[in-house]
């Protein structure tokens, strides 16, 4: 008796209790014989249909395995209250120590595969070769008549070696994880033990492929630094500016779920509707690795709203992207004879004529085009420092992209043309898609993405990028 | 978050009107001024400093860093105002390095002495009442450097101006008299007594118009007794002041 009142109270979820008690008091005798005759058949027959390898076990094993599956029966003995017997409940709970296993051996086979894919991306051999390579140098015997040379190397020997470790270990808790599935598919029984181990060890693999994923993604010098995106209207009037204003809404959404600190310090609005442009400041760890690939220019085909035809419009606004680097942290000095500094508002007599609350500083490097601007401080020094650190962060990065060493190497023209670039679609007529043309990644969920739901297209491009990086690495 | 109110709801309805209806200028209201890294006090009476001043202090910053004798040597803000001028030199001298502001307005006299205070800058800048050069009759002929911002809008324009400007700031810091030169000419006049020879001055201006006419002031009327004249730009292209170097 007190085997199967037992599981009946303990597995229903608290609202079903009542009821299962009622029942049993009302009618405890009546439900016995149904139950002692009909189950022990269904038990073995399931038992058979389901996995003909397992051997039926002693019960009390199936109420150990029962907890994580406390909510299936409950569903089902609110169908058929008659099943309501520790016999019943067992069965169930075997098919499900079942399914269990089929989902970890799954889970297994998927996380093979991507440690495969680690390892086969992560250039092994390439690695091979950099160690031995370096083990050369370190072998040498003039190897530390210079200090700082000799600890650089060492430092990237320990990456290596570390790197190789890392990809080694993926392997071999792989390895033992498939062993398990391997030992338990022949040994016809469930060892809930080692299956629980299995489980825990892919779950930590998952983990661990994730964070070395992301480090491999995110391994750029700044991406570690908050980030500063400004977003501009393109051509095209209100249409533009509108939106304009719904690419800011969609980052600082973006900006909010990260909870990374999120501010709008400059916005310009539009004459009729939405912004001629704005910058949002988001502090916070990877955040300018994560949203360096938005940069670019953004297009989107609509109905307009502001038409009275509703014809279909398509607009463009450019997102710039730059990492928010302290002033201490930038190792570059421009001089100032390459920099044309200004008022990006004109006209108006100026000094004791007028009083002005805000100023603007807008700053261009001649010899690249790079333009940036600053109204957002105060007074006009103010606005003159962080406009110059705003560029300093802007050529930094583009050097970095171009591979230059030094700013003076940067191609104006290169500049142009690759920060103008369409990165992606967003069409909400006549069908609704969003698209990135660079990853091809895309979604019809186009709500979702303009409330900030930007990570599917943040990581696509970052193995974009990876892959590239790779394949060009390869070629070189 | 919760930020408490620093003034009532009532108080701030009425400054509300008094800067919508009034259009009483908003640092007034705050009672300050962001000027280059400093925040300054103003009030009533006082000239609210403007950004395009900031660049006087840039100027004279980089003058001074390649020139000893100019970064030890005693300098004069004349019609200092807020004190914003003097406040933004007297903090890139050098250890012997001293500035002297005047104005003829007591209340700017109030006002600059307490942002002097402020920036702990007792030392540095001392604030004199008086008339352009006259509380500075002691030191004539010791001065490096000479700066000022002096009332330069012609009288008839003042009405035509901004109201935040022509019904609430100071006809004393704009009025400078019938073509706005005046206060320009009188400060150049005594520029020659006043400054030591290699002394700098730096004058703001109206624009073009006037930058022109004191360059030819300069090199005509007081002809062989400065060099180096020179017209400076502001951040909007106006040609807004005037530099030179009293002749050795």
């Amino acid at each position: 008796m007190q085997s199967f009142i037992t599981p009946a109270i303990h597995h229903l979820p608290s609202f079903y209790c009542s009821t299962t008690m009622t029942v049993i008091m009302v009618s405890p005798k009546p439900r016995m014989p149904p139950v002692s005759l009909y189950h022990p058949a269904k038990l073995a027959a399931s038992l058979h249909y389901h996995h003909p390898l397992s051997s039926p076990r002693p019960p009390f094993r199936f109420c150990t395995s029962l907890s994580p599956h406390s909510r299936f029966p409950s569903t089902v003995s609110l169908a058929t209250p008659e099943s309501q017997s520790s016999a019943g409940v067992g069965t169930e709970t075997s098919e499900w120590a079942m399914q269990d296993f089929y989902a970890l051996r799954r889970d297994v086979e998927t996380t093979s595969k991507h440690v495969e894919d680690i390892r086969a991306s992560a250039g092994l051999m390439q690695l091979g070769e950099d160690l031995a390579a370096l083990e050369m140098t370190a072998a040498d015997s003039s190897f530390w008549d210079d200090r700082a040379k000799a600890q650089q190397t060492l430092l990237a020997l320990t990456d290596v070696k570390d790197k190789i470790k890392l990809l080694a270990e993926f392997k071999t808790q792989v390895e033992d994880a498939e062993t398990i599935i391997k030992l338990t598919e022949e040994m016809d029984s469930i060892d809930t033990g080692l299956l629980e181990e299995a489980a825990s060890i892919i779950k930590e693999l998952n983990k661990a492929l994730d964070r070395f994923e992301l480090t491999q993604l995110l391994s750029g010098p700044y991406d570690k630094e908050g980030a500063v995106i400004s977003i501009t209207a393109g051509a095209g009037g209100t249409d533009a500016q509108d939106w304009a204003d719904m690419l800011l809404r969609m980052y600082v959404r973006w900006g909010e779920k990260q909870r990374y600190k999120t501010r709008v310090v400059e916005k310009s609005l539009g004459e009729e509707a939405g912004i001629k442009s704005a910058t949002i400041e988001i502090e916070g760890q990877y955040a300018y690795g994560y949203l360096s690939g938005e940069k670019g220019t953004h297009r989107i085909v609509r109905q307009s709203p502001f038409n009275a035809k509703g014809l279909r419009q398509t607009s463009f606004s450019g997102v710039e992207v730059m990492p928010l680097l302290h002033e201490e942290s930038m190792d570059v000095e421009i001089p100032e004879e390459d920099l044309e500094i200004s008022f990006s508002r004109a006209g108006g007599k100026g000094g004791q004529n007028v009083n002005k609350v805000e100023t603007a500083v807008r700053i261009t490097h001649i010899a690249t085009g790079v333009t940036v601007r600053c109204t957002e401080e105060r007074s006009q020094l103010a606005n003159k420092i962080k406009a110059l650190s705003r560029l300093k962060a802007k050529l930094l990065v583009i050097a970095e992209e171009q591979r230059a060493s030094e700013i003076k190497q940067i191609r104006g023209d290169a500049v142009k043309a690759e920060w103008g670039q369409q990165i992606r679609n967003y069409v909400f007529h006549p069908y609704k898609l969003v698209k990135d043309v660079r990853t091809m990644h895309e979604t019809s969920d186009v709500a979702s993405v303009m409330d900030g739901e930007l990570d599917p297209f943040i990581k696509a491009y970052l193995k974009y990028k990876y892959s590239v990086s790779i394949s060009s690495c390869g070629v070189e | 978050m919760l930020l408490t109110l620093r003034a009532s709801l009532g108080d701030l309805y009425v400054l509300w009107t008094q800067r919508i209806e009034e259009r009483r200028p908003f640092q007034y209201i705050v009672g300050c001024e962001h000027w280059r890294d400093f925040v300054l006090s103003v009030q009533e009476g006082v000239l609210i400093p403007r950004p395009e001043t900031e660049l006087i202090v840039d100027l004279v910053g980089d003058l001074i860093k390649e020139n000893k004798f100019l970064r030890e040597g005693l300098w004069a803000d004349l019609g200092t105002g807020s004190g914003a001028i003097a406040i933004g030199i007297g903090r890139t001298l050098g250890t012997c390095g001293k500035v002297i502001a005047t104005d003829l307005s007591p209340v700017a006299v109030a006002v600059a002495s307490y942002n002097v205070q402020r920036y702990n800058l007792e030392g540095k800048v001392e604030v004199k009442q008086g008339s352009w050069y006259d509380p500075l009759k002691e030191v004539e002929g010791e001065l490096v450097g000479l700066v000022s911002n002096p009332p330069y809008i012609p009288s008839e324009h003042i009405n035509g101006l901004q109201a935040e400007v022509a019904k609430h700031e100071p006809r004393l810091a704009l009025d400078g008299g019938e073509n706005g030169m005046d206060d320009l000419l009188h400060l150049c006049n005594g520029a020659v007594s006043m400054l030591k020879p290699g002394g700098f001055f730096a004058f703001e201006t109206n624009g073009e118009k006037q930058s022109k006419l004191l360059v030819d002031y300069l090199e005509n009327e007081l002809e062989g007794r400065f060099c180096g004249v020179n017209i400076e730009s502001d951040f909007a292209g106006i040609q807004r002041f005037v530099t030179g170097y009293r002749a050795r």
